[in-house]
């Protein structure tokens, strides 16, 4: 599948104009939050950029990360940009099944050993020598190990393969983990959310197109351009929450006005992620601006922090019982300070009065 | 009538003296002197004195209330300072939170208790304003009286209470007069017509009085006696139990306080009678009336009034006729503190004033509120206590000038003496007198 | 497991333990200790006494004149701060809803802009009275170790809330993590110092009162 031409050469070939091309350009390097002198930088190392080999693997995991960066009406530029990539090896794409599939994953691997890119989704099953989930006989942590060996980088998308995600979440029969819990050695970058947002995958793979490397992370291997802030922060319905207005219900006055939705449980706060400024499906909306609070979907254990109606500030008490216990602990424990209290006094009273 | 400027002296060098006169105390080595404060603190504190050792946030407020720190603005006598060691007591032995407080405060040494001598004996009358300030409502009064059973019984209570409390304990008389006193100062007044019925076999009235007032204020017991006669009651003086200073209850030696309010209680049951009379003599008033029920171990048998709370109820149910006196001026009332903040007897002696006819002129702040003398709780016996006197009466004294005070009365020995030396040694010239010496002076025909 | 998550879950729990333990076992010990019975005649009856000690647990939060001129700065300062602490302990609409989660239901909030206002002059007059406590004579006398730790410990949810607020170097849920924890640790440390006055200033302030009715004087 290899061919020499360069992204320019193919947007051409496709029809997309050069002015087409430099608001792409230009909107990448806003999203990244780069000066518009690198502009023409983007736009040049794009266009000489000839498409790297890609490995994709998908472990345990829903097909979500890959609908979310496909799911496009009209070709867009995201999407051009994910083709000029050499996807040597996708299971929901590729065309290949089988013994085929697995010969081109390999192939691959030797052709570009120590330069393509590992792209995995879905998280990786630990438990009883990670036998809840293979392809072709192979395990998925095998398989992974293998292939993250020859790999230039990894970039971990959707937060099963960041952080675990849903599979991890309690109980976590699978002993289901994320991809930077296997493999240590190895640049990842993280790209979490459930789906993340395509254009940041895009963003990231646009970084590396032009930068020739990973873009910068934060403590948990998220690009900062995009993972920097929290939803909260760039938030529309921001200043509701700072006047004290909130809905209470999903269909009372307040949610009708759009006022905040923090106490209906809006994660927004706690939550990385770029939903309020890229929005979803062409920039049209995202959760909130839809009138749902955030779910925190792009942060680690999001499935296991709390429902997700409870407010952020909510604290978790333990049950009536327990109080009840520590009420009855506490009377137990003072009429017995007071009993030996008594018992000092009267053994006091053994040293008489003048 | 007031009393003699030679007098006056002659029974301050007399209390002057005695501290040089007090026998030595008994020998206590440092450990016996901490057990035993420690014992005694840790056998009496009770669940209302507990929750208040508790409730402590520091404050400050107390300074404030106390006329002593009002008087220096010396930080070392505020009030809640008083109970520092009997609240470590507490803490360490009995609170609920021991093991914790041992981890975080000392023991208590013979040191620290020899040094809180002087605060809770010289510096504190237990006159109680700092219980009323205080915003977390700790009676911090009750508690110095705490604090001094501990010391007394550690025999470190300060000389001269020692040695009046030992002489009444175990003698049973006061600066070495006994029952024969009574009886002098009885035929003095015998000499001038007025009858007192001592030792009579049934009365209705006991009628005590005090080695103060056959000694030094007789006009006193001079005014007790006439009110009594002319108001026709069946009342005597008992010889056994006459005597109604309570040295032990100040000092803090429970057992004395036993003994001397016993004597009075038995001469009481003896002649039958329905209502003891305690004369002006300030702790004399909670000694027996809130505080005899307890040395009797049951309640008393009998009705506890003060003079001036007596005089002031006989005026206005109409049993006492006075006459007004002609031109007498501006006068104060003080409140004593036994009496008053914590004895609740503020509007008797108002009541017999106003009888008087007297331009009442209340010095501010008076009633539940007022300043003490700066003497009480036997703190007048103290001779090194003297300095602090004297800036407390230049309190009380602004307090009088600007009520434009032409005289004061009071009802209680100790405010009267610590009053009268406050005066002498400032050269104020207002006269300071007994309320029953005055209504005694001007009963109507 | 977050910070955060350890924070409003296993620390907020245990330390709601320790609380709730601690202050029964505080005010059992210490009001069952020997009790003695005042025979002495009282001057009012009890039913009027116990009515004199509750007006008591009112009466004392207004200080006769006479008082009051004396300890105006405290008096005012106290009330500011305590108020004020309040006023963004229940009416911070985070603060709301985590009381909510905890009760069950809530009433209405005011907008952060007020409380931070608010917050501000309560930690401002926390700052001045602990200025004071380290210098006035009479304070620095009687102040104890208790004093200064319950002073940070009562200070801490309101310095880490400003750091929550305005993000100060570290994350967001981490700060709100460490403000949880600062409640926490005032959970934790409630029954072993002074801040147990919240709860004993009732009984004492009714004693004191109880005990001057009983002798006819109202205080």
């Amino acid at each position: 599948m290899t061919d020499n031409k360069t992204l320019a050469e193919r947007l051409r070939e496709r029809g997309v104009s050069r002015r087409g091309f430099m608001k792409f350009c230009a909107a990448t390097a806003s999203m990244m939050a780069l000066p518009p002198l690198m502009i023409p930088r983007i736009a040049a190392a794009l266009e000489q950029a000839r498409r790297p080999s890609v490995i994709w693997l998908s472990f345990q995991e829903c097909t979500g990360c890959t609908e979310s960066l496909t799911r496009s009406h009209a070709p867009t530029i995201e999407g051009l940009i994910f083709d000029h990539i050499s996807l040597d090896y996708h299971h929901t794409l590729q065309a290949a099944a089988g013994d085929a599939a697995e010969h081109a994953r390999e192939a691959a691997m030797q052709e570009n050993e120590g330069e393509y890119l590992l792209v995995v989704d879905g998280s990786i099953p630990l438990k009883d020598d990670g036998i809840y989930s293979t392809i072709a006989g192979i395990t998925n942590l095998s398989m992974l190990e293998d292939v993250a060996a020859g790999a230039a980088a990894i970039i971990s998308v959707g937060t099963c393969a960041a952080f675990g995600g849903i599979p991890h979440a309690n109980p976590n029969p699978t002993g289901a983990v994320g991809v930077s819990e296997i493999i240590t050695d190895k640049p990842i970058v993280n790209v979490p959310g459930c789906p993340p947002i395509p254009t940041v995958i895009t963003g990231v793979l646009a970084h590396y197109l032009t930068f020739g490397r990973l873009p910068e992370l934060d403590s948990l291997n998220r690009p900062m351009v995009f993972f920097g802030q929290t939803i909260h922060d760039r938030c529309y319905r921001r200043p509701f929450y700072e006047r004290g207005q909130f809905a209470d219900t999903f269909d009372d006055e307040g949610a009708r006005k759009g006022w905040c939705l923090f106490k209906l449980g809006c994660k927004g706060p706690t939550t990385y992620n770029a939903c309020a400024t890229a929005k979803w499906n062409d920039s049209v909306s995202f959760p909130i601006q839809a009138g749902h609070g955030c779910i925190g979907c792009s942060e680690p254990n999001f499935w296991d922090k709390g429902a997700f109606y409870e407010p952020l500030s909510a604290g978790r008490w333990g049950t009536p019982a327990a109080l009840g216990a520590a009420v009855v602990a506490g009377a137990a424990i003072g009429l017995g300070s007071a009993a030996l209290a008594r018992k000092r006094q009267a053994e006091a009273s053994e040293e008489k009065d003048i | 009538m007031t009393v003699s400027e030679e007098a006056f002296e002659q029974f301050r060098a007399g209390v002057g003296m005695l501290s040089e006169m007090a026998p030595p105390a008994t020998e206590r080595t440092d450990e016996e002197r901490v057990r035993i404060f420690k014992n005694t603190v840790i056998k009496k504190i009770m669940p209302h004195e507990a929750m208040d050792l508790e409730t402590c946030v520091h404050c400050g407020m107390c300074a404030e209330a106390c006329h002593y720190y009002v008087a220096t603005e010396d930080p070392k006598y505020t009030p809640i300072r008083k109970l520092e060691l009997t609240r470590r007591v507490y803490q360490r032995e009995v609170s609920p939170n021991r093991w914790l407080r041992r981890l975080l405060t000392r023991d208590i040494t013979a040191q620290e208790l020899e040094a809180w001598q002087e605060l809770v004996y010289d510096s504190c009358t237990e006159c109680g304003r700092c219980s009323l300030i205080c915003p977390m409502g700790i009676h911090i009064a009750e508690m110095v009286a705490l604090t001094r059973e501990g010391l007394a019984n550690a025999s470190l209570a300060v000389d001269e209470q020692r040695a009046m409390s030992h002489e009444q304990g175990q003698r049973g008389t006061m600066f070495g007069m006994g029952s024969d006193s009574l009886v002098q100062a009885a035929q003095v007044l015998k000499q001038k017509g007025i009858d007192v019925p001592l030792d009579q076999p049934q009365a209705e009235i006991l009628v005590v009085t005090s080695v103060i007032e056959m000694t030094l204020f007789t006009d006193a017991l001079e005014g007790t006696a006439k009110i009594m006669n002319k108001l026709g009651c069946s009342w005597t003086v008992s010889t056994c139990g006459y005597e109604a200073a309570n040295f032990g209850y100040m000092a803090g030696y429970s057992g004395y306080h036993r003994a001397a309010a016993m004597r009075v209680i038995e001469a009481a049951i003896a002649v039958g009678a329905k209502t003891v009379i305690i004369p002006e003599c300030g702790h004399s008033y909670p000694a027996l009336r809130w505080d005899g029920a307890a040395a009797y171990g049951k309640p008393l048998p009998f009705e506890v009034v003060a003079i001036s709370e007596f005089i002031g109820r006989e005026i206005k149910a109409g049993n006492l006729k006075v006459n007004k006196i002609p031109a007498a001026g501006k006068v104060t009332y003080h409140d004593p503190c036994k009496l008053g903040r914590v004895g609740g007897v503020f509007d008797e002696p108002r009541e017999a004033l106003q009888a008087l006819g007297v331009d009442l002129s209340e010095v501010s702040p008076n009633r539940a509120q007022s300043y003490c003398c700066g003497g009480g709780a036997g703190n007048f016996l103290i001779r090194r206590a003297a300095p602090l006197r004297a800036k407390v009466w230049e309190l009380k004294r602004g307090q009088f000038e600007d009520a434009g005070a032409d005289r004061v009365v009071t009802s209680c020995a100790s405010c009267r003496i610590n009053f009268m030396a406050g005066a002498a040694d400032t050269h104020w010239e207002k006269p300071i007198e007994s309320l029953v010496a005055l209504v005694g002076a001007n009963l109507a025909d | 497991m977050s910070l955060l998550d350890f924070a409003r879950g296993t620390a907020l729990q245990w330390s709601l333990y320790i609380f709730v333990v601690g202050i029964i076992w505080r005010i059992l010990g210490a009001a069952l200790v020997m009790r003695r019975k005042d025979m002495s005649q009282a001057r009012i009856s009890g039913a009027e006494r116990v009515k004199e000690g509750a007006m008591t647990i009112l009466t004392r939060s207004v200080p006769p004149e006479t008082f009051e001129k004396r300890i105006r700065f405290s008096h005012i300062t106290g009330y500011l701060w305590h108020i004020g602490y309040f006023v963004v302990v229940l009416f911070f609409i985070p603060h709301i809803l985590f009381i909510k989660s905890f009760l069950g239901f809530e009433w209405p909030g005011l907008p952060n802009p007020m409380i931070l206002v608010i917050g501000a002059i309560t930690l401002a007059t926390l700052v001045a009275l602990l200025v004071r406590r380290m210098t006035h004579p009479v304070l620095k006398l009687i102040s104890t170790a208790d004093d200064y730790i319950s002073w940070l410990v009562a200070a801490l949810p309101l310095i880490t809330g400003y750091m929550v607020v305005a993000r100060v170097g570290l994350h967001y849920e981490t700060l709100l993590g460490l403000h949880v924890l600062s409640f926490c640790l005032l959970l934790i440390w409630f029954p072993f110092g002074k801040l147990m006055h919240v709860f004993f200033i009732f009984p004492s302030r009714y004693n004191v009162g109880a005990i001057f009715a009983r002798r006819g004087v109202r205080v």
